[in-house]
């Protein structure tokens, strides 16, 4: 043990007399801790600006004054998709996704307003985060620092000393990785600090933590990659080429040859097709702005039978407030199969995307760390779907006032004139049905089981440079 | 000693150097995987546009089909506008997977309409897909650093240096033309895919050579780039890392920056603010006289003032004219929006001088239509259509036309 730290110290103390690996150390930190500022700072305001205007929606729903209740279904809602707090450090599909939609009745709408859609375009990878800044060069510095570690004592001479005295070609590259896992602990410092950051704003202590642990297992599995190659090959330029064109292809090209496939493999009609094919089902169910519509006969028929009365103006409650709740359950309905079918599309694509995880651990990790950070496809389908439960409760909620509270000869006379439009009314206290929007992420465990098989990739990768480094130990020669 | 034996020289010593071949097979490679995956793409939006257009027309004849006024087939009737892809597309998405390039648009405020998404799967959006301008924006260079770091360095190790400028004659363009033949080399392998996937999809000769241009530009830059750093006296590492930092800050630090700092300078209203202001004005305007919105409405189409107006019951003028007032309310804030992302584009533009990988990916994304402003364009053409359809409706409505449905053949058809 103590021949390993001393293998160890031996290395940090090479590292801080080498001014590459100072330099790019600091520089790595220094784009650290920026971006961590930058990506929090934005996060933070969108959260205070969407929280806002969450309000503001609410506020403006509630005062509005009486009226008749279906004016209300139109007159709709905005919900806002407040940023997750983890979206400090990584926010995920947040500046691909709308972040508000409007709820109205009859329909779905789309998120509106994502921020690609009216930032600079200033390139495809312009969009950086502290996330993409582990992702991307955490392992271009592990690289730089651990390239080195074995070919430097072969090429110096040393190894053949070193070996001479008794170290075994395992134990020095345990001590050599050793050095490395410190430094790569030390990097993962600044993530520390976005956790304990996000734990005031509501995060849980296991999702945090869990962060920084798949994190932990990606850098240091490319800090193996780096070893076995330091051990196998025999010149230092050599091993840092055929580094750094691993880290193009698996970080760089990959992903992007995996997007085109999953595309392929999946295809995905956009919305306004498959509104269009849901239009011909939506015809079916008939308007429910008119009650005389054919396809409510049935219903018309149930409901005298139930209260027992032969005309609709004998009934109880307002049949046109009757029909236009049946009307949008039944649409609701179709909306929500095809709603339906869209999501497992895309989830089926961004399966077939993360499938290549197994090739590329920065897939893996991206996956891993949207899932756990709450930013992923997931939990914008949750937002999708939370707001359109939303949407449901409170149509049905006025539906139901427009039954209950509004008789059925004041409903037919409302365009006759003034007075009467003024008795077709439902007081203000109705709007209450109004649910208030708090969208939240799922728990910290079902988030970490979505991250599930993320992980076990890099798990996999991770047991295989073990064995990989385990036979290049061995067999070490100077 | 002439140049022209030399380049043979050194074109001699490349076809049996196995490191430079395999990298020219890997770009040959990857470009093609590229363009391939960018025409089938492209081939996806052609199709799904097709489909749209007979669905569309389908789905306004039933719609129609019941309708008995003006103003309820201006109600019900949906129209598809949409953005073709371009004959170069293929090299470079750019915007097309951000900005919506398809409507479905009707008389009512175009606000309400004109920022929906249909957009893809946003989780593909974000990681990115393969085409040729990631290919030859980013890609490109790194294979280039990998061909040119040990320029001299290697000889140097390998104890040739020294004899082979001897030998060779002037030091600096013996170098220099080993450096460019590797570098025309991979410039072969990546536009040769572009070329032929050009042919294949009718794109203009113009574009084909306006594009290899900029790349050939942008190898050049980065072959400079790396002659000068592999002239350093350092060594095989340093060099490599001096490069890997200069690629990471070009494509990816100075981008953010620039990205960051431009939309910090030049703030838009937020898309929020747009709705709520017109779904106010829109829904305000049930309560109001109908009076006010008439006026606010003949102030931008003063025309149609003679029209005498029936207070207290449901008029479909009304109605399409308070839609049309709940636009002009909204007019400050979508022309701050409108005009605070093309700002933004100008910036951007400008910036892009400073990073060659933004020029080059800005530029590819303009010859192939794919940039903010063609995005913004198909915006405008929407609107302009929207205009087209009202002026339509307004002559039927206000010159209190018999509804006749053979009429609505007339409608305005999106061109694109």
């Amino acid at each position: 043990m103590k021949q390993l730290l001393l293998i160890a110290a031996s290395e940090w103390r090479y590292w801080t007399r080498s001014y590459l690996a100072l330099s790019g150390t600091v520089l790595f930190m220094v784009l650290l801790i920026v971006t961590s500022l930058l990506t929090g700072m934005h996060s933070e305001e969108q959260a205070h600006e969407r929280e806002h205007h969450q309000t503001e929606a609410e506020n403006t729903f509630l005062a509005q004054p009486d009226r008749h209740p279906h004016r209300m279904v139109h007159y709709g809602h905005y919900v806002f998709r407040s940023p997750a707090p983890l979206a400090l450090f990584d926010p995920g599909l947040d500046p691909v996704i709308g972040q508000s939609i409007f709820l109205e009745g009859h329909r779905q709408n789309s998120a509106m307003f994502a921020d690609s859609g009216s930032s600079a375009n200033v390139g495809g990878l312009s969009w950086l985060t502290p996330a993409m800044v582990y992702q991307l060069f955490g392992p271009l510095l592990v690289i730089l620092l651990g390239h080195g570690a074995i070919v430097r004592e072969r090429e110096s001479g040393t190894l053949a000393h070193l070996l001479a005295q008794g170290i075994s070609g395992r134990s020095l590259i345990v001590g050599k990785g050793l050095a490395l896992l410190c430094f790569i602990i030390l990097l993962l410092v600044p993530l520390l600090f976005s956790a304990i950051f996000s734990l005031s704003h509501g995060e849980e202590v296991l999702s945090a933590l869990s962060l920084i642990g798949v994190y932990l297992l990606y850098l240091s599995m490319w800090g193996m990659m780096t070893l076995f190659f330091s051990s196998i090959l025999q010149k230092r330029s050599t091993i840092l080429a055929t580094l750094t064109a691993l880290w193009l292809g698996l970080v760089l090209v990959l992903p992007s040859i995996a997007v085109s496939i999953a595309e392929r493999a999946v295809p995905l009609a956009g919305k306004i097709e498959t509104d269009l094919i849901m239009q011909e089902d939506i015809r079916k169910l008939g308007d429910g702005h008119k009650p005389n519509d054919p396809a409510f006969k049935q219903l018309r028929a149930n409901i005298l039978k139930q209260y027992d009365v032969e005309k609709i103006e004998d009934l109880p409650v307002n049949f046109r407030g009757i029909v236009a709740m049946n009307a949008e359950k039944n649409l609701t309905g179709v909306l929500n199969d095809y709603a339906d079918v869209r999501m497992t599309k895309e989830t089926q694509q961004a399966q077939a995307l993360s499938d290549y995880g197994w090739l590329s651990p920065k897939l893996a990790i991206a996956n891993a760390s949207r899932a756990i950070s709450g930013t992923d496809l997931e939990h914008y389908h949750r937002f999708l779907r939370e707001a359109e439960e939303l949407r449901f409760d409170f149509v049905q909620g006025l539906n139901n006032s427009h039954a209950e509270k509004l008789t059925y000869q004041d409903d037919m006379n409302r365009n006759r004139d003034d007075a009467s439009g003024l008795k077709a009314r439902v007081d203000a206290t109705s709007w209450e049905v109004l649910n208030v929007f708090d969208f939240q992420p799922a728990s910290a465990v079902d988030r970490i089981n979505n991250a599930f098989q993320s992980i076990m990739m890099l798990m996999f990768w991770f047991a295989l440079l073990i064995a990989a480094l385990l036979w290049s130990g061995r067999r070490l020669q100077p | 000693m002439n140049l022209l034996s030399a380049i043979i020289r050194e074109a001699k010593f490349m076809v049996r150097d196995r490191a430079v071949l395999v990298w020219m097979l890997v770009v040959l490679s990857l470009s093609s995987l590229a363009v391939w995956s960018g025409m089938d793409a492209v081939e996806h939006q052609r199709a799904s546009i097709e489909r749209l257009e007979t669905a569309d027309r389908e789905d306004r004849m039933i719609q129609t089909s019941h309708v008995k006024s003006w103003g309820s087939a201006a109600y019900y009737g949906f129209h598809l506008t949409y953005d073709e892809p371009s004959e170069f597309t293929f090299a470079a998405m750019g915007q097309r997977d951000l900005s919506p390039w398809k409507h479905r648009i009707r008389m009512l405020a175009l606000e309400g309409q004109i920022y929906e998404r249909d957009t893809g799967n946003p989780l593909l959006t974000l990681v990115g897909r393969l085409d040729f301008s990631f290919v030859a924006v980013f890609v490109l260079p790194f294979v280039l650093i990998m061909l040119l770091y040990d320029l001299r360095a290697g000889e140097r190790v390998a104890g040739r240096h020294d004899l082979l400028v001897v030998v060779a004659g002037r030091d600096s363009s013996f170098w220099l033309v080993r450096a460019f033949i590797r570098a025309f080399a991979i410039f072969f392998c990546l536009t040769t895919p572009l070329f032929i996937a050009g042919i294949v999809a009718g794109t203009s000769y113009t574009t084909l050579v306006f594009a290899s241009l900029f790349v050939f530009v942008y190898t050049v830059f980065w072959t400079l780039l790396c002659y000068w750093f592999a002239s350093w006296r350092l060594s095989a590492s340093v060099i490599l890392v001096a490069l890997a930092g200069a690629w990471i800050t070009l494509s990816v630090i100075v981008p953010a920056a620039g990205r960051m700092s431009i939309d910090r300078i030049v703030p838009i209203p937020s898309g929020a603010d747009i709705l709520m202001t017109q779904r106010e004005a829109v829904n305000d305007a049930w309560d109001l006289p109908k009076a006010t919105t008439m006026n606010a409405f003949w102030e931008r189409y003063p025309e149609w003032n003679e029209y005498k107006l029936i207070e207290g019951s449901f008029d479909w003028n009304w109605y399409y004219a308070f839609q049309q007032v709940g636009d002009q309310k909204t007019e400050p804030l979508t022309i701050a929006y409108r005009e605070g992302r093309l700002d933004r584009d100008r910036l951007a533009g400008m910036f892009s001088l400073l990073a060659p990988p933004i020029l080059l990916e800005r530029s590819l994304q303009a010859l192939a239509k794919t940039d903010f402003n063609a995005a913004m364009a198909y915006e405008d053409r929407v609107r302009d259509f929207h205009a087209e359809l009202r002026d339509f409706y307004y002559k039927k409505f206000f010159r209190k036309e018999a509804f006749d449905k053979k009429l609505l053949k007339d409608l305005p058809v999106f061109t694109n």
